[in-house]
């Protein structure tokens, strides 16, 4: 190495040691931003300060080379990105396409299976005679999969103040457990029920989930759960039933005794009210996959 | 004039001839990108020094990509993912505004 010029680090790091020496890698990185090889290659030949381009034919063609090189890889990179940009904008505009089309075909199915239940109706109708027809009519009342409506009773049954489900937007999940005594539970539900359909009830639903001969009321963790849908509070039963109804309910062992017997003990809070025009939903009934109607009791009826 | 050529045949090259890069390879492509305007900011600033020379122009240019392309594949082996090639974006990124600082220092005297 020549000593025409010394290197301005080297200077510096004999006088004093740095301040920032702690900081080495980014002081290397800044300082050393020019490659050292130029100022080497420089002082070996003799040409510091006055090296700027080359003037041998084999120097113009090296940079010519380089210079190809470093404009190869740039054009290259733009036109990747050029590529690239219309790809992506394309493939999303084929998702959203493909999303609408799905949702046009899924509400046109949807459509078809509106009419197709109408169709079913109608033909049903038409299949059986006219007197049947009212049979039929009762049986969809008797069974839960037509709307019903009639004058009958509300009883609204709720967990005790102290329980503490009335906050947490009334979601028993967020309260407290079943071993609360204040709580109402599904057993609770269940001889109300059964003393609603003792009493003369015809129709019954809770929170409006109609009850159906496939019903449940079942506990699933903090909630109850009637046809597998989880209730929240408070417990609105309504039924349908004839004028004697309210008070065959409130006389009722396992209704209107019971709940007072409930409310005595725990402050569970209930209520019963007679209703000029109650209608209750239709339940969805799933499709039964095992029961078949028997060959030979197939045809009669009680 | 030969490197007025150069130019002119790179850019041909790169946006009309567009040669296959396999796609094991793109990744490396940004990176080779900023190894190349580095060499090309620290070859003008060689330049404005004084200190130029075509051999170590093409020499650093060729190493730095392939160096830059070798952290970039080891930390894909050793599932550090681009964190690597971040580290070499950061550094050759502050070389690149160092030397277009020399640059600027030395057109505009400021």
């Amino acid at each position: 190495m020549s000593t025409t010029a010394p290197r301005p680090d080297e200077r510096a790091d004999a006088r004093y040691s740095r301040p920032d020496a702690s900081m080495s890698l980014l002081t290397n990185v800044v300082e050393h931003s020019l490659d050292d090889g130029y100022a080497d290659e420089a002082r070996r030949t003799g040409r510091y300060g006055s090296s700027r381009l080359p003037t041998t034919l084999r120097g113009k063609l090296v940079l010519g080379l380089g210079i190809a090189l470093v404009a190869t890889i740039l054009s290259m990179g733009v036109s990747q990105v050029q590529q690239n940009a219309p790809v992506a904008a394309k493939q999303r505009q084929e998702l959203i396409d493909r999303i609408n089309q799905t949702t046009t075909t899924a509400d046109g199915v949807q459509q078809q299976v509106g009419q197709l239940e109408s169709q079913l109706d109608q033909a049903r109708r038409n299949a059986v005679s006219a007197p049947d027809t009212a049979q039929l009519d009762e049986l969809e009342l008797v069974v839960g999969t037509t709307p019903v409506s009639g004058p009958g009773i509300q009883v609204s049954v709720d967990d005790a103040a102290s329980a503490g489900t009335d906050l947490n937007n009334a979601s028993p999940r967020a309260g407290a457990g079943f071993s609360n005594t204040g709580r109402v539970r599904d057993s609770d539900l269940q001889l109300v029920v059964n003393a609603l359909w003792q009493s003369g009830a015809e129709a019954i639903a809770i929170n409006g989930q109609r009850l159906t001969n496939l019903s449940a009321i079942r506990a699933a963790g903090d909630a109850i759960l009637v046809n597998d849908h989880p209730l929240t509070l408070p417990y609105v039963l309504q039924a349908i039933g004839g004028p004697g109804l309210e008070q065959s309910f409130q006389n009722n062992a396992y209704g209107g005794l019971y709940l007072g017997q409930l409310k005595q003990n725990y402050q569970i809070r209930y209520g019963v009210s007679a209703q000029g025009g109650l209608s209750l939903p239709a339940a969805s009934v799933g499709p039964l996959l095992n029961a078949h109607p028997s060959p030979s009791e197939g045809t009669k009826r009680p | 004039m030969i490197a007025v050529l150069g130019l002119v045949l790179g850019v041909v090259v790169g946006l009309f001839v567009q040669p296959d890069i396999p796609a094991a390879w793109v990744p490396y492509l940004p990176i080779a990108i900023v190894a190349a305007l580095d060499a090309v900011f620290g070859g003008v600033r060689a330049m404005l020094d004084g200190i130029f020379s075509d051999k170590v122009f093409v020499v650093s240019f060729l190493s730095n990509v392939v160096v830059a392309a070798l952290i970039v594949f080891l930390g894909d082996q050793l599932g550090v993912g681009s964190q690597l090639s971040t580290g070499v974006i950061v550094v050759l990124g502050i070389r690149i505004f160092s030397n277009a600082a020399a640059i600027r220092r030395h057109l505009f005297r400021a």
